[in-house]
Formats: C-alpha cells, sequence, structure tokens
C-alpha cells in the first residue's frame, strides 16, 4: 500500500479546491488526456420498452397504434413523435432495428442482454458492467469503476460481479428510491448507502476509528498474507477514498447550474443521468441509470408518453451536455432495455414482451451516427435485415470502448470465458 | 458403597467399549493425514507454521463446525480448562450440538440448492429444505443414506394429477431440490454428478470437449435418469409428476432418443414400477463407487482448510490432480469403513496437526496453499458472519419481524445475508465497498456501538469494579475470543487516554467499533 495516499484517503485530508475554476479545467484535462479511454453510460430501461412507439414506428399499419412518426435531425430517419429533442441528436445516434434474441421473460432476458450469458450451471457470469470495470478499474481513483445508479427491479444475478468477485461488484446508487422532484433529489435521493458518516459520529470520532482500525490490525494483516486480507485493507481503503470529501462531492449535483439541471428534468432518472456525467467526468468507466416502467401489458400508449417525456428531456440534455463539455467523442451511450413489445395490440391497449424483433441506440464515443442498422416488416413482426444477436451487441460494445472481446476470464468453475461469446460479431458499420 | 461404586465404573467401561468398537478412532485418521502432508514437506522442503493457540483454534473450530464464533463463556471456559484433550472434546461437544446440524444444513444447501442466492423465488424453498437437512444431520443419518433419499424422494404425481412442490414453507422439503432446478433433466443430472461425483458433465451439454473424459452422449445419458419427471405449468411452484416407465429422453437439438445409462457405461437393473432414479442413487452412493467418497471427503476437506484436495472441488478430471492422491484415498476409505458417517471425518480433520496450526505465516515455504503448511484465512458465509456479528452485539431477530413465509424478508439478518453472501473462492474472500461502508456507518453497527444504545457495551463500560484493561479484555473477547496482547493493551490505553475519563464509554465504544470492523473479524483464520 502506497502509504502517502492511504493515509490520505484515511484521514479523508484531500485538498479541496474551488468548484468552479475546478470543475473547468478538469473536464480540459480528462478530455485531452490521449490515455483516456472511453467511458460507457447506459440508459437502462427495464420492463422492456415498445419499439414500435419510439425508434420503429409503423404509422401506416395497424400495429403502430397512435402514435405519429416524425422526422429527426437525419433526413430520412423517422422515430417516434414523443421522442423530439432526441430526434434532434440523431446524428449522433444509431439505431438498431434488427435485435433479435429468444428470453421473453423478464429475469432471464435481463440476465441474458447484461451478462451476454444464459444462466449455465454454477457459473457465476459477471454482469457487463463488471466486466469493463476489470478492464477499466484505475487503482488510483476514489470512485469505483461500475456505479449503477438506481437500478430498480434488477435481481441481484443480473447486477454481480459474479465470477470476478465483488472488486468489479457496482456501486449502487440511490437503489430504493421512488420517483422523487428536483428538491428532494438534492437532499439525498440519489446516494450511495451507508456512505454518509453516521449523525451520532462526529467526524473527528470517524476520523480516530478509522486510524485505530489501522493501527490496531497491522499486525493481523501483515501476518496473514493473502487475498482475504488484502481485499479487506482495499475495501476499506476505497470505502474511505469514496468517503473523501472530493469522491462525495462527484455524488453531489448541489454544484450543477440549476438550469442545467432543469434542462435534465426533475425526474430521478433524469438528475440520475447528470450524475452519470458527472462520474464519467471523472474518468469512471461504466455507469448505468435505471429507468423503469416500460413493461406495459395494460394502457401502454398513456404510459409510453409519459415515459417518453421523461426520457427524451433527460438523454437529450446529456447529449447536448456531454457534447458541451468535450466528453461525447469519448462517451459511449448506450439505450436499451431487455427485449421489446408485441407490435399488435392487446385489447387491453397494451402490448406484451416480445424478444423476436426490438430496437435499440447506441451513441456518442465509437459509433457512426445518423444511421438505421436493420430493418422489420411492414407489421413489425419479424426482423428482414441484419438481425443482431445479443454477443453481436455486446462485442460491438466492446469495439466501441476498445475492448478485447476474446479476452478470457478464470472463471469460477475454473473453465476460461471470454468477455463475449465467441459467436458475437461487432456490427462494423456501426462503428467508426 | 464400594461395589456401587465399582459397578458404575465398570458399567461406563463396558459402554466406552462398545461406543469405540463401533466407530472407528478418528485419531488415526488424523495421524495418517499429519504423514502424507509430512512427506510432502519434506520433498518440498516446506516449513510448516506452529501450533494455533488455544483461542485461535477455538474460534475456528465454532465457526467451521457451529457456525458461529464462541460466546465469552466459551473462550473463558476453554482458555482455563487445562486438560490435554480438551481439543477433542471440544469437537466432540460441537458436533453434538444443535448449532452443528443448522451450520451444515447452511452448508450442504448452499452447494445442492445455489438457485436461492439469485432468485427471490426460489428462496422461498429455503427454510423447508434447511430443515430437511437438519432434521437429517441432527438425527444422524449417515450420507449416503442422505443422499440417496434426497435423489429418490418420491414424486407421486401423475400427470393428471401432480403432485405439489410447495405446501407449508416450514415443512421439511427435500422436493425443492427439483422444484428449483426447474425440474429439467439436464440440470438434475449436472448437480448429481458435479455435487456427488465432483464431475462437471455440464460442459459435454452441448458438445464433446477435446480434453474431457465425459462424452455428450453420457451427459444425457445421465439425464435420462431424470426423463420421467415432468412439471406442470410454468414456474418454480409448478406441480410435478413422474413417469417412472421412462429411461430416455431426446436431448435439446438431438435427433436421437438417448437411454439411462451409468457412467460405468453399464445399464442398471431396472426395478419394475420404481423410478429410474432408485437405480442411479444406488450406484452414486454405492460404497464401490470409485467417485462417490472421493468427491465428498474432498469438499468436507475443503469446508475446513477453505480449498480441496482436488480443487475446485467439483472438477475432479485428468487434467486436474490431487494435490495429496494417497491422502484422498485414505480419507475416502475412512469415509466407506465409517459407514458414510461425516462426523468421522471431521473428527479425524479437526483433530490433525494441520488443521491445529496457526494462519500466520512463518516461513515462506508456506504460501502454496495447496501444501497445508500453514491454516489458510477463509471467508465467512453470510449467517456465520451475521451470526457472529449478533452473537457479539448481543442482537436477536424479533419474532415480530417475520415476515410472509417464514422469510424475514426486512430483518437485518436477511439483509446481511444479501449484502454479505460470500464471492470469489473460499480460500480467496473479498470484500466489496458496500460491505465495507455498511459495517463502517450503517444502522447496525452504528447501534451496536453506540453506548446508550448497544446493551453490549453499556454492560462492558458500566459494570462497576472493572480497571480499564478488564474492560478492554471484555471487548476482545466478545469480538475476536482471545484477550489482547499486552502491546495492543499498551496502545489502547493510550487510545482511551487521549480524552477525559468522563469520556471512556465512547472510546470504549471505538473500541468496539474498530474490532467489529478488523480484518480479523471479518474472516475464518
Amino acid at each position: 500500500m502506497n502509504s502517502q495516499f492511504s493515509r490520505r484517503a484515511f484521514l479523508g485530508t484531500a485538498g479541496s479546491v474551488g468548484l468552479s475554476g475546478w470543475l473547468r479545467s478538469f473536464a480540459a484535462e480528462t478530455t485531452l488526456d490521449p490515455r483516456r479511454k472511453r467511458s460507457c453510460i447506459v440508459l437502462w430501461m427495464s420492463g422492456g420498452p415498445a419499439q414500435t412507439d419510439t425508434f420503429d414506428p409503423k404509422p401506416d399499419h395497424a400495429n403502430g397504434g397512435p402514435f405519429k412518426a416524425v422526422e429527426t435531425a437525419v433526413p430520412g430517419i423517422r422515430i417516434g413523435e414523443h421522442l423530439p429533442k432526441i430526434a434532434g441528436h440523431m446524428k449522433e445516434l444509431a439505431v438498431i432495428r434488427s435485435m433479435k434474441t429468444k428470453e421473453g421473460d423478464h429475469g432471464r432476458a435481463t440476465f441474458h442482454l447484461r451478462t451476454g450469458n444464459m444462466p449455465q450451471g454454477a457459473i457465476e457470469f459477471p454482469t457487463f458492467g463488471s466486466l469493463v470495470s476489470n478492464e477499466r478499474a484505475n487503482p488510483d481513483s476514489d470512485l469505483p469503476a461500475y456505479v449503477s445508479i438506481t437500478p430498480r427491479g434488477l435481481a441481484p444475478d443480473s447486477l454481480s460481479a459474479g465470477f470476478l468477485g465483488p472488486r468489479h461488484a457496482p456501486l449502487i446508487v440511490g437503489g430504493r428510491t421512488t420517483e422523487v422532484g428536483l428538491n428532494e433529489v438534492a437532499d439525498g435521493g440519489l446516494r450511495v448507502e451507508n456512505l454518509a458518516r453516521p449523525g451520532s459520529v462526529s467526524k473527528d470520532q470517524a476520523t480516530e476509528r478509522l486510524e485505530l482500525l489501522r493501527d490496531m490490525q497491522t499486525e493481523f494483516l501483515s501476518s496473514r498474507p493473502g487475498t482475504g486480507t488484502k481485499s479487506h485493507q482495499s475495501a476499506y481503503e476505497r470505502a474511505s477514498r469514496l468517503m473523501s470529501d472530493s469522491a462525495a462531492k462527484a455524488f453531489d449535483l448541489g454544484g450543477e447550474k440549476q438550469a442545467l439541471r432543469e434542462q435534465y428534468g426533475s425526474s430521478t432518472f433524469g438528475q440520475g443521468c447528470l450524475l452519470a456525467r458527472r462520474l464519467v467526468e471523472r474518468g469512471v468507466p461504466f455507469v448505468e441509470v435505471g429507468l423503469g416502467g416500460w413493461d406495459t401489458h395494460d394502457n401502454n400508449f398513456k404510459q409510453v408518453q409519459s415515459l417518453c417525456q421523461t426520457l427524451d428531456s433527460a438523454w437529450a440534455a446529456l447529449m447536448t451536455d456531454l457534447k458541451d463539455r468535450g466528453l461525447l467523442d469519448s462517451t459511449l451511450v448506450v439505450w436499451m432495455g431487455e427485449f421489446g413489445r408485441t407490435p399488435g395490440i392487446n385489447p387491453r391497449q397494451g402490448r406484451d414482451h416480445y424478444p423476436n424483433a426490438w430496437s435499440m441506440v447506441l451513441g456518442g464515443g465509437g459509433i457512426k451516427g445518423g444511421q438505421v442498422i436493420g430493418k422489420t416488416g411492414k407489421d413489425g413482426i419479424d426482423v428482414e435485415e441484419r438481425p443482431v444477436s445479443v454477443p453481436d451487441l455486446l462485442a460491438t460494445i466492446c469495439g466501441a470502448l476498445g475492448i478485447d472481446q476474446q479476452k478470457q476470464n478464470m472463471s469460477n468453475v475454473s473453465r476460461p470465458i471470454r468477455v463475449v461469446d465467441p459467436s458475437g460479431k461487432p456490427i462494423r458499420e456501426a462503428l467508426t | 458403597m464400594r461395589t456401587v461404586h465399582l459397578l458404575s465404573v465398570l458399567v461406563l467401561i463396558a459402554a466406552v467399549g462398545s461406543a469405540t468398537a463401533g466407530s472407528p478412532d478418528p485419531q488415526i485418521l488424523a495421524d495418517r493425514i499429519d504423514q502424507h502432508l509430512s512427506a510432502r514437506f519434506k520433498e518440498e522442503k516446506a516449513e510448516p507454521s506452529g501450533k494455533a493457540d488455544d483461542a485461535e483454534f477455538l474460534r475456528r473450530a465454532f465457526l467451521d463446525i457451529a457456525g458461529r464464533i464462541p460466546a465469552p463463556c466459551d473462550v473463558h471456559e476453554f482458555l482455563a480448562d487445562s486438560s490435554p484433550d480438551k481439543r477433542r472434546r471440544l469437537i466432540d461437544e460441537l458436533l453434538d450440538s444443535p448449532r452443528y446440524a443448522t451450520h451444515f444444513a447452511d452448508v450442504w444447501r448452499t452447494q445442492l440448492i445455489p438457485e436461492v442466492l439469485a432468485s427471490a423465488e426460489a428462496r422461498y424453498f429455503q427454510p423447508g429444505f434447511e430443515a430437511w437437512l437438519r432434521q437429517r444431520l441432527r438425527a444422524g443419518v449417515a450420507y449416503d443414506a442422505m443422499v440417496r433419499e434426497l435423489l429418490t424422494i418420491p414424486i407421486a404425481g401423475v400427470r393428471q394429477s401432480p403432485e405439489s412442490v410447495f405446501r407449508d414453507p416450514e415443512r421439511p422439503n427435500p422436493l425443492a431440490f427439483f422444484a428449483v432446478k426447474d425440474a429439467r433433466p439436464e440440470n438434475l443430472a449436472s448437480t448429481t454428478t458435479r455435487m456427488f461425483l465432483g464431475i462437471q458433465i455440464e460442459c459435454a451439454q452441448c458438445h464433446n470437449h477435446p480434453f474431457a473424459r465425459w462424452s455428450r452422449e453420457q451427459f444425457w445419458n445421465q439425464a435420462a435418469f431424470f426423463a420421467g419427471i415432468e412439471r406442470e405449468g410454468d414456474g418454480l411452484f409448478a406441480p410435478l409428476s413422474e413417469d417412472t416407465e421412462r429411461h430416455d429422453l431426446m436431448p435439446t437439438d438431438g435427433k436421437k432418443k438417448v437411454r439411462a445409462l451409468l457412467l460405468d457405461g453399464k445399464e442398471p437393473a431396472w426395478k419394475p414400477k420404481a423410478s429410474p432414479r432408485a437405480a442411479l442413487a444406488d450406484w452414486v452412493t454405492s460404497p464401490e463407487n470409485p467417485y462417490f467418497a472421493r468427491a465428498t471427503v474432498n469438499r468436507l476437506w475443503g469446508n475446513f482448510f477453505g480449498i480441496g484436495i482436488v480443487e475446485p472441488v467439483d472438477d475432479f478430471n485428468d487434467e486436474n490432480p490431487p494435490s495429496h492422491p494417497e491422502l484422498l484415498d485414505d480419507l475416502a476409505k475412512a469415509f466407506v469403513e465409517s459407514k458414510f458417517d461425516v462426523r468421522h471425518v471431521i473428527r479425524g480433520i479437526t483433530l490433525s496437526k494441520a488443521y491445529n496450526r496457526t494462519s500466520a505465516r512463518t516461513h515462506p515455504s508456506q504460501d502454496d496453499p495447496r501444501l497445508f503448511a500453514r491454516m489458510g484465512l477463509k471467508g465467512l458465509t453470510g449467517e456465520q458472519f451475521f451470526d457472529s456479528l449478533a452473537l457479539a452485539t448481543g442482537y436477536r431477530d424479533r419474532v415480530a419481524d417475520r415476515g410472509a413465509f417464514g422469510r424475514n424478508a426486512g430483518t437485518p439478518r436477511e439483509r446481511f445475508l444479501r449484502e454479505f453472501a460470500p464471492q470469489g473462492k473460499p480460500s480467496a474472500p473479498e470484500t466489496s465497498i458496500l460491505q465495507a461502508l455498511t459495517m463502517m456507518n450503517g444502522p447496525f453497527v452504528t447501534a451496536a456501538t453506540n453506548v446508550e444504545k448497544s446493551s453490549t457495551l453499556k454492560v462492558v463500560c458500566e459494570l462497576p469494579g472493572l480497571t480499564l484493561n478488564e474492560r478492554l479484555e471484555a471487548l476482545y473477547v466478545i469480538a475476536l475470543g482471545r484477550k489482547p496482547s499486552d502491546s495492543e493493551l499498551k496502545k489502547l490505553e493510550d487510545y482511551v487516554a487521549r480524552s477525559e475519563s468522563a469520556e471512556e464509554p465512547r472510546r470504549l465504544s471505538d473500541v468496539f467499533w474498530m474490532l467489529l470492523n478488523s480484518a480479523e473479524f471479518r474472516l475464518n483464520h
């Protein structure tokens, strides 16, 4: 352990710098750094968004429903009418309309999309964010390499670092929050559980406790070298670094201009997107933001319209904000859920689970924007051109992030497993 | 008077005599273990670490057999006992205690139905499955009989009226094993061969592996023993039926049906009307089966040392040889000779010098964990960790907190079990940031280390007539099961003396916080 560093971390005495000047220079520094690798922000649409009402409209077919299709910034590409702001960013986005998967059950499909695998015996597959963390974690950073913001509705196995171990598990932010207003969010709707020192313990006391812990267990740690002691030491060090003023500041949205916060929208999802930008700006390689409620078996259109409003402001603000700060080229933005929804409309004005032909969107860094990839038929029931599988999609994301999809990691069953299943072929035309 | 006394002595001798005649002496097994390990030390010029002191051994034995740390009275009693056979007596007492059944029900459940960790639905089956295991363990049912019962549990239902797999969550329920594996022949076959034979045949599910001894055909041969099981409907709770006449099945993506054949290539003698599972179970648990005893003792060894003689413990294959083949043979032989008495193997292991070594490193040659030259560090299961934490802090689950189906979904225990479920290898336990934050700042430890709220702290701080050193010692015994060393006492005295005496309780709460957050508390060492 670097004693200088850990002492600073343990004592929480990291120097604080004036916010405004610091932020600007920080952004400039990170984007100009040639060693900077691409980060990834995944907007995870839990429940499965209806492609027909968003990115694969069918206005000339009965399946299309009541929504119109509107022009985007790219002539010829039309999307659902309730995403007008995102339509303005089409030059930076590639829409994939030919996702073709097999699982129609939420849990299994989520696991499949997020790990690239179906459950297999005792193998503990890591979720994709953990795989990126494993490739990209910076040991000098006060922040973890994988942050998951409001991952509501996700089963533990879809948020697990699996055989990569807890070092690559996501740091979960605001896991239990419900939709709250802007001010409430500022007061802590989006926070890391147990990050704040308890009220009954003073700052000095907390510092003394940590010092005491460090001092008293030196002998035990040095007499028992190995993963167990090393990991314990590293977790406490990283946890206290996260508690440090500068890291905790990354989670403090209060420093953002009110106007910008409003652009993102007052939803937890919107503020979560803003938090995601703050984190990638500080070098966090993988951040996901969850937006639930897409499981629209009933009353699909009203619900989708409302969800789109939340989504449209937040996502468009994120694209603009990243661009303004020079971060868009170094940040891949992914929009997807676990599957799509039936092109046919059920008697309850709903759409049901549909993995056979659905849409997702890639944008920003590494992506050749302004195009549509793949095609479904007039009724939207089948993929007519260029079917894309889960491994294909993950291979494409690896391509954009510059991660070797062939790399093998040793699994818990002592069998090496590749980052992406070897069947995965990246969508070349989507990549720059 | 004298005659009565003599008589009772004679009766006692007779009783002891018959007991030893019935079960083999575990010391013989312990000595065999150490002979095999010593032979390797010589070859490798390794220098094993010294004997663990009583406190280190006591904590380890409690965690490994009873699933939690010792209570302060256990520590004081054990440290004060000067008889030479106290470690052996401790092991016997622990193996006879209800905590053994509770802890080993957790251990076997984790291995048999790992699905409950990942799936909230599967967790409904956990209390019933554990209850079944506990009942069998308490009754001292031999391991082979337990496995036979599990594999052959009758599925009385037929297609028209299938049998329910879930009636009362608390009722002993071995059918959970079939239910959480979706009642699919592939899943049942791969768990059976992996768990009871140490063979990972599921890799052959899709294709033949170039180096593996097992073929795709053999995988489906095993699955065919479960072919008659049918789930009527979707979801884990759907009822089951079994057609016992069915001995074959169609592999996924296959063209030709595959019939049930044992791994030795032979067709079992089918009994009319009996489920094909009975034939499989008879072969699996037979004393002549070349895999069953080896796989089981290797798992047990892994449980006590963190690393198997074959490692991973369930991957026996030619490319993955045992570190000590003769030792594995001897352990397996002793297990068969004891009529598959798991406790006999545990006694042999825990009486060995190897298990009694300190985990402190005293020589670089001890760094190869597969030499067993020092005790390795092991992670704690969620249950071991929370039950130890609860004991140290004086916490009890309130019955009122129990949720539906006995799952206690909102209790601190349930939250800790989720958050502290072990990840990574048992011999390389890892701690996450969130786990550290939970222990540093979370409400449970915050209350437990608050003088006003913690009954444990209150007693330690306020019991009249104690010196500061005695109060510090009490905290060490409570949390770490040992007394502090002189140098530790010195440092802590200085720490407490930093503020005025009125602040002493607050300083003691810091010490307690430090102990609960230490690696020594978090790990089994």
